[in-house]
């Protein structure tokens, strides 16, 4: 008889846990909803910087011949110290999200090692900076809550830290490392180099009539364009691997959903098993107790 | 040509597009206003009040902490960090975005004397339409 009891809250502890994760999947996709809004809406901007930045690009390669003199676009720098910048989400139950960004930061910081180049860890989210405490790994800078709520100040405010320290040559290179949205099924590591940021690839773009700068001089002008690139580039960055976190926690609680189920199924499968056996052990023992009387 | 298009970008969204008649912006190098068919230009912004006169004469005013503005023939673009439009229905409204704008204003870190000339400026563009 204990037996059948143990059973039954079984599978009331299952069903409780299947109606959190399926609240949670549900949770996820309306904030996914509004993730990859605020990332279509942003997405305006950086067209509109691209825009910008490739016309005074244009300018530059044509009234000088090799470019820039700016520390910012150089790319043939040779790289001594480099900055990975890591975004995690600040919690779990998101399947393998947080671990494969994790693995592809080990992969780089092994890569560069190898080489004889120092790496620096700039982290974002506390799953990571747990991870990479509790393996003793040293970070120059963290944050945690910037993953669950980007905001543009403080992403800015975030990689400018690490752009100061490559404008003052502390650093050569800056990485950025992320889980980003592909679909709402699939998530896409995505390795982005910040810095130096290369302008050759950006398409030129003629112009009708010579433009005015101001302040004068267009090295100025692109410096601080570029600055607002990077800036960009990180809250983008975070915006995507938001959309991403959602749309893998997304699954994994619609996985965990249906895993409930088909536990509960099997549960009440044991369940009615073990009712009928004590049922036919109850018969049993009613009537060999009448034939005992007879 | 008696309008422009005029378009306000930020990380977080496009804030304003349409047709313009004169638009009025803090340059870095001092304020300066744009009319249609103004030569091609690209300036630094900062903290301060950009002035829209819209083609059906209404006035908007945009309050922004630090960007940029691409013009050329017939378009104006500006890419900004944050921007606060001064616009509601009712005065309490505009009361709370002329609040939002003092706190943008603030976060860029300019002099106070920039403050104060956004404040007033803000103040004088709310009064004038009541």
């Amino acid at each position: 008889m204990a037996n059948l009891k143990e059973i039954k809250l079984q599978i009331a502890s299952v069903k409780g846990t299947q109606k959190t994760t399926r609240a949670m999947k549900l949770v996820s996709q309306a904030k996914l909803k509004r993730a990859e809004e605020l990332a279509k809406r942003s997405r305006v901007y950086a067209r509109k910087l691209d825009e910008l930045v490739s016309e005074i690009a244009y300018e530059i390669n044509q009234n000088k011949v090799g470019g820039s003199d700016s520390r910012l676009v150089q790319q043939d720098l040779p790289v001594r110290v480099v900055d990975i910048v890591c975004i995690t989400a600040d919690k779990g139950l998101c399947g393998g999200f947080n671990v494969s960004t994790l693995k592809t930061t080990l992969g780089l910081i092994r890569e560069y090692k190898e080489k004889r180049v120092q790496v620096r860890l700039r982290v974002v989210g506390r799953k990571a900076i747990d991870f990479l405490k509790y393996n003793g790994m040293e970070m120059k800078d963290e944050v945690i809550g910037l993953s669950a709520s980007p905001d543009y100040k403080q992403a800015a405010d975030f990689i400018g830290e690490s752009m100061k320290d490559f404008i003052e040559e502390k650093t050569d290179r800056v990485i950025l490392v992320y889980n980003g949205f592909k679909n709402m099924l699939a998530q896409e590591q995505r390795v982005m180099q910040l810095l130096p940021v290369d302008i050759s690839t950006v398409e030129p773009r003629e112009l009708k009539s010579s433009i005015e700068y101001e302040p004068e001089g267009y090295e100025e002008l692109l410096n601080a364009l570029l600055q607002k690139y990077v800036e960009y580039s990180m809250y983008y960055g975070l915006l995507d691997s938001l959309a991403a976190e959602h749309s893998a926690r997304m699954q994994a609680m619609d996985n965990a959903t249906n895993n409930a189920s088909e536990r509960v199924n099997e549960l009440t499968i044991q369940y009615n098993k073990a009712r009928q056996e004590s049922i036919t052990t109850e018969l049993i023992e009613i009537i060999s107790g009448m034939e005992a009387l007879k | 040509m008696d309008t422009m298009k005029l378009e306000i970008v930020t990380p977080t969204g496009p804030i304003f597009s349409g047709e313009v008649r004169s638009v009025t912006f803090p340059g870095a190098e001092g304020e300066f206003g744009v009319l249609p068919g103004h030569a091609s230009l690209v300036s630094l912004l900062e903290a301060g009040v950009v002035e829209i006169e819209k083609s059906d004469g209404t006035k908007e005013s945009i309050v922004i902490d630090s960007g940029y503005v691409k013009v050329d023939e017939g378009k104006t673009l500006v890419v900004v960090e944050g921007a606060v439009p001064i616009i509601g229905k009712t005065e309490s409204e505009i009361a709370k975005a002329i609040e939002e704008a003092k706190e943008l204003v603030k976060k860029a870190g300019v002099s106070d004397f920039a403050i104060a000339n956004v404040e007033a400026k803000v103040e004088s563009a709310t009064k004038t339409r009541f």
